[in-house]
């Protein structure tokens, strides 16, 4: 066992592990990513999603991200169904694994509507896996070319993945601490009693207390869970919770792949003589016998790279996601209510939120005033993820001017009257229905024109 | 499972202190059997039988065109519009499968179109382009819109050049509606296809679920109601500029009578209330059972509150509607503002607390 050295903490970071947990990483990363691309064509989401909504709620900054039409759109989808197999096969690692990384996230990039952190996650995984040189062992590539292949490689890549995977647990945890969670157990109070029905633990559902230990058991395991999956002695205690955990939650809610995703992923923290093992196992199925059949000379990598450019990367990679969490202190208000600074900080089934919200639009000129119909313009899903989050209903009253400018209203004033629930509070009034919105502008600066979840009760 | 529930049970030792035990068990299944055996199979049945009656006088009337099978004709046609209020929120299921809102009641009436097919003798009323010119609204100009009294409606089904083209087109119309309504029938009967025992057991709260759809259904008849049969003809979607010949039945002028029944039908649902007015298990003792509450009251008051309010509102609206809207526009506009608040209610609150999803995508809650 390799020991960390005092004087050179960056030298622990460039030891040699071997690479097999990569690999492995690999295979089942690509597999559960081609599962869920065929299975999100198969359901016909493609279509729901990216090819019938006539407005799209674009990302700030990414505005050029457009749906690229009913043969666009199928075709990028295949082609990241495509590229996710090759990574699992380890053919043309790195082109299919970039692939993958831009055109899974510009998928996601197109409407915020379906803004997922599940997807968040993966556009961060795969922004790894086209870094990191996973395709040079139990693959195609090195099947092909033995002389790309390696046995070893320096420990932060390896970290790289445990650290991804330990943050998304932790920052979850983190957001869990919260009064209404904790002390409300709300949202699962509202969410548990309609599983009542459910074999064996339905009649359960509708006690209070399980909501309560659910919640206070979910916050414990996403603080923990990293940490007693990383220690020898806890591993298999640990994956026996991620396993309970993830099923648990994959049969209670609509998650879709998001369970399988982390139950298959965690096994990173497994040492490499467990992957290693997979690796050999699996290369004798396949009939290949040659993984680690003959002891292979050590190959470490010499990365092309500049290595210490690469940890250059990853280490804003990760600081960004140890500071986004944290942008919210910077609002005013209630975050779960204001939702300025939500997203892309693992803020995963914290809160029971739901919201109507009605649009008019006055000519100034005339002083005559009409309201829209969300539904000429929108899904039903677009208006009820649109009628909680202020940046949403700001974007569609943009888009309300610019459809009123060109049935000839040079000025339109767009306001809007809204209510919203949050964990059961009851509807209250959101947003400041006398703001005219075509003169607010989106940007980071905060919404004044929220009003105060204390206040509006 | 075992294994997690036990340790959930241990995490719970330590904090139960202050944590009030309660038991809700409330029978989705109970709700959804009362809801579909006397709510909605009825209505189907009644739906049926009055499109069978109004294809028979339409069958009689294009035989012997004169003012007296008119008038039963268009009592038929009256009777089934009626009826369809009553079955109009239902479009799960069957009534999904078959388009039944989209097929019998888009609004205003493409009289253009309809002439334009009659005219031509040849038609397909499958195509998109036709949904506004069959259906209720379509006879609803065919039988009142021809003309301002009976003769001169007779005369373009006796005299008039395309007479013989028009007795079709109207049975072809009659014959569809007949159609449709026989097939969700059957459908949903026991007998037939037991889609009513499919809809009592589908009691989970997911987007499939019973409950959810009846909830989304309840919402879209809702706001239905709100917008097309009173925001657009009151100018709401025209910066204020009315369209009073866009309302539901404009030729035979019983507008405001449809909406009435429309409500009632949706009220109905909420309470779980059959015609005859007994009230059993409905989305209001589910609320009731979940104690769910709004500011000072509780969700369930506050639903009924409204309902009630808004009920009141409607009942104080004139007939012919688009009349009532070119002279005084103020009630329907204050029945339209209360139906307003009413959607807060049923679209936001109640779903929330029932913990109904509306979509089929993947969902992590944020």
């Amino acid at each position: 066992m390799l020991t960390f050295s005092r004087n050179k903490p960056l030298h622990f970071l460039f030891q040699p592990v071997h690479i097999a947990p990569l690999a492995t990483f690999r295979v089942l990363f690509g597999a559960v990513m081609f599962a869920g691309m065929v299975r999100f064509m198969a359901k016909g989401w493609v279509y729901d999603l990216y090819v019938k909504p006539t407005f799209y709620f674009t990302y700030y900054g990414f505005e050029w991200v457009k749906p690229l039409g009913t043969f666009g759109m199928y075709a990028l989808f295949t082609s990241v169904a495509l590229s996710a197999f090759l990574v699992m096969i380890g053919l043309a690692y790195r082109v299919a694994a970039v692939a993958f990384f831009l055109g899974f996230t510009y998928i996601e990039l197109i409407d915020k509507t379906n803004y997922l952190n599940h997807y968040y996650f993966i556009t961060l995984v795969s922004f790894l896996m086209a870094l990191l040189p996973a395709g040079r062992y139990f693959s195609v590539d090195a099947w092909l070319q033995p002389a790309i292949r390696r046995t070893h490689v320096p420990r932060w890549m390896v970290g790289a993945l445990q650290l991804q995977l330990a943050m998304v647990y932790f920052f979850a945890g983190v957001a869990k601490l919260n009064y209404d969670w904790l002390f409300r157990a709300m949202p699962l109070r509202i969410w548990l009693p309609p599983h009542i029905g459910l074999p064996l633990i339905g009649p359960l559902m509708d006690e209070t207390w399980v909501a309560y230990a659910f919640s206070w058991f979910g916050a414990v395991y996403d603080l923990f869970i990293v940490f007693l999956l990383a220690d020898r002695r806890t591993r298999l205690f640990a994956y026996a919770l991620v396993l309970a955990f993830h099923l648990m939650t994959a049969w209670l809610f609509p998650i879709g792949m998001f369970p399988y995703v982390m139950i298959l992923l965690t096994l990173v923290f497994f040492p490499a003589s467990f992957h290693r093992k997979a690796v050999d196992t699996a290369g004798r199925r396949l009939r290949k016998a040659r993984a680690e059949a003959v002891p292979a000379p050590i190959r470490a990598l010499q990365p092309v790279w500049p290595a210490r450019l690469l940890v250059g990367v990853l280490a804003v990679h990760f600081a960004v996601q140890l500071l986004l969490p944290f942008r919210y202190l910077l609002y005013p208000g209630q975050l779960f209510w204001t939702e300025q600074g939500y997203r892309f900080s693992w803020r995963v089934m914290l809160m029971e939120k739901a919201g109507t919200v009605f649009f008019y639009v006055t000519d100034p000129t005339t002083g005559r005033e009409g309201e829209v119909v969300n539904r000429d313009f929108l899904t039903p899903n677009q208006e009820k993820m649109m009628a909680t989050q202020p940046d949403m209903i700001l974007q569609f009253a943009h888009f309300l001017a610019d459809h009123y400018r060109q049935q000839g209203i040079t000025h339109p004033k767009i306001t809007a009257e809204s209510y919203v629930t949050l964990n059961g509070s009851g509807s209250r009034p959101f947003l400041d229905r006398t703001v005219d919105l075509t003169k607010e502008r989106e940007g980071f600066a905060p919404k004044r024109w929220i009003l105060s979840f204390s206040d509006s009760r | 499972v075992l294994f997690f529930l036990s340790l959930a049970g241990a995490f719970t030792a330590c904090n139960d202190k202050g944590t009030e035990l309660k038991k809700d068990g409330f029978d989705r299944k109970a709700l959804l059997a009362n809801v579909g055996n006397n709510i909605i199979v009825p209505n189907y049945v009644a739906f049926n039988a009055a499109a069978t009656q109004l294809h028979t006088a339409a069958g009689q009337f294009a035989a012997n065109p004169d003012a007296s099978s008119l008038g039963t004709l268009q009592n038929q046609l009256k009777e089934a519009y009626r009826a369809y209020q009553s079955v109009a929120l239902f479009e799960l299921g069957p009534a999904e499968q078959e388009l039944l809102r989209a097929n019998l009641n888009t609004f205003p009436a493409d009289v253009n179109q309809i002439n334009a097919n009659i005219g031509a003798g040849t038609y397909d009323l499958g195509t998109a382009s036709n949904l506004d010119a069959k259906g209720f609204p379509a006879l609803d100009f065919l039988l009142f819109g021809l003309g301002t009294d009976a003769p001169a409606v007779v005369g373009q089904y006796t005299t008039d050049a395309n007479a013989a083209r028009r007795k079709k087109y109207l049975t072809d119309l009659t014959l569809e509606i007949k159609n449709k309504a026989e097939k969700v029938n059957t459908a949903w009967s026991a007998t037939g296809g037991n889609y009513l025992n499919t809809f009592v057991n589908a009691d989970g709260t997911d987007a499939g679920s019973s409950l959810g759809l009846l909830v989304n259904q309840l919402n879209w008849e809702y706001e239905l109601l709100k917008n097309a049969k009173l925001g657009i003809p009151l100018g709401k979607k025209t910066l204020g500029t009315p369209l009073p010949e866009s309302v539901e039945s404009y030729y035979s002028g019983m507008s405001s009578e449809l909406a009435r029944l429309g409500f009632q039908n949706l009220e109905n649902v909420y309470f779980g209330k059959d015609k005859s007015g007994n009230n059993g298990t409905g989305l209001d003792d589910y609320l009731v059972s979940l104690n769910a509450r709004r500011g000072e009251t509780t969700l369930a008051e506050a639903i009924a509150g409204q309902l009630q309010v808004a009920k009141n509102k409607l009942a104080a609206l004139n007939d012919p509607l688009a009349n009532a809207i070119r002279s005084n526009p103020a009630p329907a506009n204050e029945a339209y503002a209360e139906i307003q608040k009413g959607v807060v209610l049923l679209k936001t609150d109640m779903p929330s607390q029932l913990g109904v999803l509306i979509t089929y995508q993947d969902n992590d809650g944020d």
